[in-house]
């Protein structure tokens, strides 16, 4: 089976996040591959091994850095990526542009299916696994925890988290699919996959080598950082009554919740 | 005749001898050979030459085992007849001592006899075992003999009634002690047949020295009511019962677990450099090119590794001091080593071929049990905190654990297999330099109001302090960070730190088997460090201490490197820091050594030095302490793993502190500390003990107000008080 894994790269969920104007400060993160599209890669690699046979193409739109993730993902076990590096459409992209882009690179790839992570934990927009399917004119399936391909890959049966459930869907293939956490567990790249994938082939294009011009959809005009956390208070004292007291003099004069 | 002539002497070979040629003398000598024969036919049967060729034929690098040979060789003498590291167990120590030096007394004794008897006086007709000599020579023989049947006997006390769970039991285990003992009885009775016949008629010139034999003598009143042609019959059929016995021993060393007596004093020869980490070192240049990391089939071992596996008489004192064994978990470190033997023996069987040739087959082809799963398992790999007792612990210089951290390099940078918990300690390593995964740009805010020097603002300082992860992110930890600033600044120490400059010093990594990213984490240290001039670093962790003191060298980063326990000593030596307040109610103080700082750095005394300075309680011991200290259960990357088999080992070690009749546990380790406060914790002894790391009781009693910084030390302050 051959299969498509889109990646982003993305800031770690614990790097310091500074905004400035309508974006964040690039300088001083530590970027890595978005973690559900870890989840999608290593679901290909587990389709691909459970096959023996078939490829897995990594796609990734993303400025010169990005080579990093789509490197990770090779060491991984990916056989060849597509790296859209052109930073001026990158800056621009909603999800709407990228999944543009990403429609246009995936359309010269021969796939069975394509795995995304359910969204990208930066800008959490969790649109791109859609349109790219609508783009490409193949169905989608999102939340994906669980993938089972039928043995003459016409079908995936497919079990997806819905609220408070679980629902088996099954869909023909080529399809689209986003990975919600629970669906496998990434493997950790081992030391001759990241020498090997040093040497695999990445193929780079611009958008314009692509034909994609159509432009982003929204804008983002503002970003602000949740209010910063109150430190915690004390209150002292040995008599509990009087602690108690002053409790509830804070709960209604200060905080005005009671 | 021999001996003829001397009157205070005795015949060699008295009525074993008949008339004319000496028939018997020249069938003991053609015995003496076939033993000899025997033994090396043993050798070949036993498999000993094809597993010789296994280690001569090992691929894997080595390092240089001759140089300085003549200090090797007399540690070795030292070692082998001093028993130095033997004697580290008491019980154990001065039985072997016995049966050690009964038999080289024995050898000794016999050498001389033959000397003067078949060498001596057939050429030159000089006889010199006679007189005070010989009467020398009687007692040395009599009394060592019965100093080894002690020995033999100790050693069945321990066997048989003491049975320690760690004796292993196998086949010639049952046999060898009963054997020597028999080889020792049979000689007395001998003698004593002799004295009998020959020394208590009161006529005897040898009568008034009788005692000089003194067992022999004593056993001899057994036999005073039988008469002569008995006591020579007897005589001769134990005679060569003793005889036979003797040389069959010489062919069983081939057989058994006896050939330790040749291999263990070559392997002490050979020992490792005792001043470095007893894991192997990977050179930066093998990532550009090697193939393959770690080990996980024999080509890859060293011919050093393979020989430990020979040198190894299955003494157990490893297991008796491995605290995984100890806590039930599938961890023996004397059977990592022979699992690793019976691989090799499994392989080599495989690798000759039809002419006896010796090739490495290759792992395509072989068909036996593998060496990581089947001959070792994945459990016990797992299982080592990398606390070095055993290491420690071995008379014969064998590096055990280290074999384990061979085995999961290959599994984790080959492999990528681990415990899935260590996923994210990777992660967080590679990520925000930190096995918490806690944003690399926090890693400074321990000292927030503290007014600590960056060493990016002071430009340069005499000390770098190097906090390392546990005192920056751990909160319990992060107090003794605050602690050793605030000591460091009353001080007067130039010093500073490098805040968000600093990384993580990648013990952890290097312990699970992560070569690759420990030394990404190395070289961006030792760049920085270097940027920064830096010459002399503090650190606050164990851990952090010896890599940055030693395995940093390696990578081209050599820095003076002192623990705060060496620093804070110096200082409160030199009056730099007064201890002016006694702290109440600690108690009875037990200082747990950490395995980083004392087995691996052998650092006891600066930390004791200390907890009395403070003059608040009393010193005491736990059961393990010094060398033989027991782990808290966190090294080697253990920190981070779910210890879901056996019980814990936090717990085993803070019950032992509760024994020593402590009230209070200090340690100089963030690991120990957490992993200790833990215990104290998990089996409710709140209310008996408390954990501190020293740093934390030296600024209380420099009277260093805990309360002027802003990190959550409020329970610190609740709890000293």
């Amino acid at each position: 089976m051959n299969t498509v894994v889109c990646i982003k790269q993305v800031p770690d969920t614990e790097t310091l996040i500074k905004v400035q104007g309508a974006g964040i400060v690039t300088e001083g993160i530590k970027w890595v591959m978005n973690p559900y599209d870890e989840f999608a890669v290593e679901e290909a690699l587990q389709q691909k091994e459970k096959m023996k046979a078939g490829a897995v193409a990594i796609v990734s739109l993303g400025p010169d850095r990005a080579i990093e993730a789509i490197r990770t993902g090779l060491a991984m076990g990916a056989d060849t990526a597509v790296h859209i590096n052109d930073a001026a459409y990158y800056d621009k992209a909603d999800p709407y542009a990228t999944a543009a882009a990403l429609a246009a690179a995936v359309k010269g790839l021969q796939y069975d299916a394509i795995f995304l992570g359910k969204q990208a934990i930066d800008d959490d927009a969790a649109q791109v696994p859609a349109m790219l399917a609508e783009m490409l004119g193949i169905p989608a399936v999102t939340m994906v925890i669980k993938f089972e391909v039928a043995a003459d890959k016409s079908t995936a049966t497919v079990t997806r988290e819905i609220e408070g459930g679980q629902a088996v869907v099954e869909v023909p293939l080529p399809a689209v699919f986003s990975a919600q956490k629970g669906l496998n567990e990434p493997r950790y790249a081992s030391l001759p996959g990241i020498m090997k994938a040093k040497k695999k082939p990445v193929d780079v294009k611009t958008a314009a080598d692509l034909g994609v011009s159509d432009g982003p959809k929204t804008v983002v005009k503002e970003m602000t950082l949740p209010p910063a956390r109150q430190a915690g208070k004390v209150i002292g004292g040995d008599d509990a009554a009087a602690k108690a007291k002053e409790l509830a003099r804070i709960l209604h004069e200060e905080v005005k919740i009671v | 005749m021999h001996g003829s002539g001397a009157e205070i002497s005795r015949e060699v070979f008295w009525n074993i001898l008949g008339p004319g040629f000496p028939t018997e003398q020249v069938l003991l000598y053609v015995l003496v050979v076939i033993a000899f024969l025997l033994f090396f036919h043993g050798l070949a049967k036993s498999g000993f030459f094809t597993r010789m060729k296994a280690v001569t034929s090992a691929k894997g690098p080595d390092v240089e085992r001759v140089n300085n040979a003549w200090d090797r060789f007399w540690y070795m003498v030292v070692d082998v007849f001093g028993h130095r590291k033997i004697l580290r167990e008491p019980y154990q120590g001065v039985f072997h001592l016995f049966i050690f030096w009964g038999f080289i007394a024995l050898v000794i004794t016999t050498a001389v006899v033959f000397l003067q008897a078949d060498v001596i006086w057939p050429i030159w007709h000089v006889w010199f075992m006679e007189g005070n000599f010989y009467l020398g020579l009687s007692l040395f023989a009599d009394v060592f003999g019965l100093v080894a049947i002690v020995g033999i006997l100790m050693a069945m006390a321990r066997r048989y009634f003491m049975k320690p769970t760690w004796l292993d039991e196998k086949g010639e285990d049952k046999v060898i002690l009963w054997f020597i003992l028999a080889i020792l009885v049979t000689g007395f009775v001998v003698e004593a047949l002799r004295i009998q016949a020959t020394e208590t008629d009161p006529a005897s010139p040898m009568n008034p020295y009788i005692w000089f034999s003194p067992v022999g003598r004593t056993v001899a009143f057994l036999f005073s009511g039988m008469s002569m042609d008995a006591l020579r019959d007897t005589h001769v059929v134990l005679w060569w019962t003793h005889v036979l016995g003797a040389l069959g021993f010489i062919v069983f060393i081939a057989y058994s677990k006896l050939l330790h007596i040749v291999m263990t004093p070559v392997n002490i020869f050979l020992r490792p450099d005792t001043a470095q980490p007893p894991i192997k070192v990977m050179p930066p240049e093998m990532f550009e090119n090697a193939e393959t990391f770690g080990i996980h089939n024999l080509e890859e071992y060293s011919w050093k590794d393979l020989f430990d596996t020979e040198a190894c008489m299955r003494c157990g004192r490893c297991v008796e001091v491995c605290p995984a064994f100890n806590t039930d978990k599938p961890l023996m470190p004397r059977d990592v080593i022979q699992n690793i033997r019976t691989y090799m023996e499994n392989k080599a069987k495989f690798a000759l071929d039809a002419d006896g040739n010796y090739h490495i087959i290759p792992d395509e082809e072989y068909t036996g049990p593998a060496l990581i799963g089947d001959g070792i398992e994945k459990d016990t790999i797992w299982a080592c905190t990398t606390c070095m007792a055993c290491v420690e612990a071995c008379p014969a210089y064998i590096l055990q654990f280290p074999k384990l951290i061979d085995l999961r390099r290959y599994m984790v940078m080959m492999e990528s297999d681990f415990p899935a918990e260590v996923m994210d300690v990777f992660k967080g390593m590679e990520n925000n330099s930190n096995p918490w995964s806690i944003g690399a740009h926090t890693r400074a805010d321990w000292a927030k109001g503290l007014d600590v020097p960056l060493l990016s603002e002071k430009g340069e300082a005499e000390y770098l302090f190097y906090v390392g992860c546990a005192g920056a992110f751990d909160d319990l930890n992060k107090k003794v960070a605050v602690s050793l600033a605030k000591i460091f600044k009353a001080a007067g120490l130039d010093f500073a730190i490098l805040g968000t400059e600093e990384g993580c010093c990648g013990d952890s990594a290097k312990k699970i088997g992560n070569e690759y990213v420990y030394q990404a984490l190395a070289m961006a240290n030792i760049e920085t460090f270097k940027a920064y001039n830096v010459s002399k670093i503090i650190t606050m962790c164990p851990h952090g201490y010896t890599v940055l003191k030693h395995d940093y060298k390696e990578l081209g980063g050599s820095f003076q490197v002192f623990h705060y326990t060496e620093i804070l000593d110096k200082l409160i030596k030199q009056g730099k820091i007064t201890l002016k307040q006694p702290i109440e109610n600690l108690g009875a103080i037990t200082y747990h050594d950490s395995c980083y700082l004392g087995r691996y750095n052998k650092i006891y005394d600066q930390p004791r030095d200390i907890l009395k300075a403070l003059k608040s309680g009393s010193l005491v011991e736990m059961k393990s302490n010094h060398a033989k200290s027991f782990c808290c259960g966190a090294g080697g990357g253990r920190m981070w793993m779910e210890e879901d088999l056996g019980t814990r080992i936090n717990q085993k070690r803070t019950q032992e502190a509760e024994a020593s009749g402590a009230k209070t546990i200090c340690t100089a380790c963030p690991f120990c500390y957490t992993m200790l406060s833990d215990g104290i914790k998990e089996l409710e002894l709140s209310e008996k003990l408390q954990a501190f790391d020293i740093a934390q009781l030296v600024a209380k009693a420099a009277g260093l107000d805990q309360k002027t910084n802003n990190s959550g030390n409020e329970d610190e302050q609740e709890a000293a008080n």
